[in-house]
């Protein structure tokens, strides 16, 4: 797949790449004697710092897996994953985790005040709560400070979701992992979480890599797009500018929605 | 046959007069069409032969006054009550029979070294007439617990992994993860015994001071004995399952902080 990199852009020089993902394979163990139970074979990309990559694929293609190796939450069973140069099983997995913050399909919102789920940050991690932090998080993804003490149940889908990219933000993230961030809102808060993705992206120079069927997001994010199908590259293409010129015919039509993905 | 001091002892045919007990179920069962004839008609049997087998079994042991006979029935039994615990579980978890063993093991040994060693001063420590009682309450209590414990846990880190991953992601460690999951799991084994205590004796007499008395013991001994029994469970309830939720929340995470999913 290595061919696939350099197919419609220039190598990229090692310095400003964020991930390095070399040849990567998953697979869970099988039970009782059954055979390993393959989830992602031989994959290898790369996503520079700045830039965005979208993981396109039917249901059960391996793409949230492949998000979760990139903070380590999944382990590859070959291959390496690297974040700014160094292999990520030498870095310390709960500092890669908050340098790359992950932003779950359904946002999960812990018991309390929005201000409770803010300040849900690892003692370690020595960040920055103070009110005017918190506030400006709030603000960053288009909210206020007035959503400080509301309950957090008492907030809608899109409402929740900027909440937890605002708890992502707090610790200071150079990449966000975004897994289906719109699948389970209604098109209006999609539309506004689409908003406050690609308005932090320009703010603060994110790094996005995104699982997403949503076709704002798609183009809002730009960037590549990798087509992952059981498990196995099937196209990488950028679509840089304006110009869609995806070449791939089975990207294409994937997009197009004439392959529908299975709901899970 | 010569009965234990203090009770009446029943001839065979008393005991087919209880057995017409179960004959009228039958009867009952094969009239309503419940569909209970054949179990009940096996449970008889397994009722009689077991119970027969165990008498003869305790029998002999209480005549030989050997320690390591009692020894060899309190693994035996102990063994019994770690494959009903880890039956008892939905779905297995890895290392269920070395979990169980040592979760129900230990909590058995410590409390029964402390209700036999310190609070009733057996002597010889290994009086079977004590030990073997007393531990048979322990282990099937610890054993009831541990499979709640163990069923909660397992069901609890299921339908609760967003709420685990987005924890890990925002750079919390695995133990800190699953804090709520092994909180419920271990409140969950030991509300049964606690809420025990606030009716003991006055729903129902329990079971063992009901068989002092019927042996012939002045009630104000049997009570004294039954404090001691509930707070022996007490202790080997909580014991059991905490162990039992530790260990088992250890398979579930990796070294690196990760949930292994594949086993849920």
């Amino acid at each position: 797949m290595m061919a696939a990199l350099g197919s419609s852009e220039p190598a990229p020089g090692a310095a400003d790449s964020l991930f390095r993902v070399e040849h990567l394979s998953l697979a869970y163990p099988g039970r009782r004697g059954q055979p390993p139970t393959s989830i992602l074979k031989d994959v290898s990309f790369e996503v520079d710092r700045g830039t965005s990559l979208t993981l396109v694929g039917p249901s059960g293609s391996g793409k949230s897996t492949l998000l979760r190796c990139l903070n380590r939450l999944a382990e590859p069973t070959q291959g390496s994953v690297r974040f700014k140069g160094r292999d990520i099983t030498s870095l310390n997995p709960l500092e890669l985790r908050r340098r790359a913050g992950l932003v779950l399909q359904t946002p999960v919102l812990f018991e309390g005040t929005v201000r409770d789920n803010l300040r849900m940050q690892p003692a370690a991690a020595r960040a920055d709560l103070s009110e005017s932090r918190l506030a400006r998080a709030l603000i960053e993804v288009g909210l206020d400070a007035g959503f400080l003490d509301r309950d957090g149940a008492t907030l809608s889908g899109g409402e929740k979701q900027r909440v937890t990219i605002a708890r992502a933000l707090l610790g200071d993230p150079e990449a966000l992992l975004l897994d289906e961030p719109t699948a389970a809102l209604d098109p209006p808060n999609a539309a506004l979480v689409v908003e406050t993705i690609a308005a932090l992206r320009q703010s603060h120079g994110l790094t996005i890599v995104a699982v997403t069927h949503q076709p704002e997001l798609i183009h809002q994010l730009g960037g590549c797009l990798l087509f992952l199908v059981k498990g196995e590259v099937q196209a990488y293409e950028c679509i840089d500018g304006r110009a869609h010129s995806i070449t791939d015919a089975r990207l294409q039509a994937f997009l197009a929605g004439k392959n529908p993905p299975v709901v899970r | 046959m010569t009965g234990s001091v203090g009770a009446i002892d029943l001839s065979v045919w008393q005991l087919g007069l209880a057995v017409l007990l179960v004959g009228v179920l039958v009867a009952i069962s094969a009239w309503q069409a419940l569909g209970l004839e054949r179990d009940l008609i096996v449970g008889t049997v397994r009722t009689i032969v077991q119970l027969y087998l165990v008498g003869i079994i305790l029998a002999s042991v209480f005549a030989t006054g050997r320690w390591y006979w009692v020894v060899f029935v309190l693994i035996g039994m102990t063994g019994v009550a770690t494959q009903a615990a880890v039956s008892r579980l939905k779905k297995p978890i890895p290392g269920r029979y070395e979990i169980a063993t040592v979760a129900i093991g230990v909590s058995t040994a410590v409390t029964l070294a402390w209700v036999i060693g310190v609070v009733v001063r057996v002597h010889p420590w290994y009086e079977p007439q004590y030990v073997i009682p007393i531990a048979g309450m322990i282990l099937g209590n610890a054993m009831t617990s541990a499979a709640l414990a163990g069923d909660r846990l397992q069901s609890d880190l299921r339908a609760r992994t967003d709420e685990i991953e987005a924890m890990l992601a925002l750079g919390f460690s695995g133990g800190d993860a699953v804090r709520p999951m092994v909180r419920a799991a271990v409140r969950a084994a030991m509300i049964p015994t606690v809420s025990g205590m606030m009716t003991v004796g006055l729903v129902q007499l329990p079971g063992m001071m009901t068989g002092q008395i019927l042996a012939g013991a002045a009630p104000l001994v049997a009570i004294k004995y039954q404090i001691v029994v509930v707070f022996m469970l007490a202790v080997a309830t909580s014991v059991a399952s905490l162990l039992f939720v530790r260990l088992a929340v250890g398979r579930y995470l990796t070294p690196a902080h990760q949930l292994r999913r594949y086993l849920l």
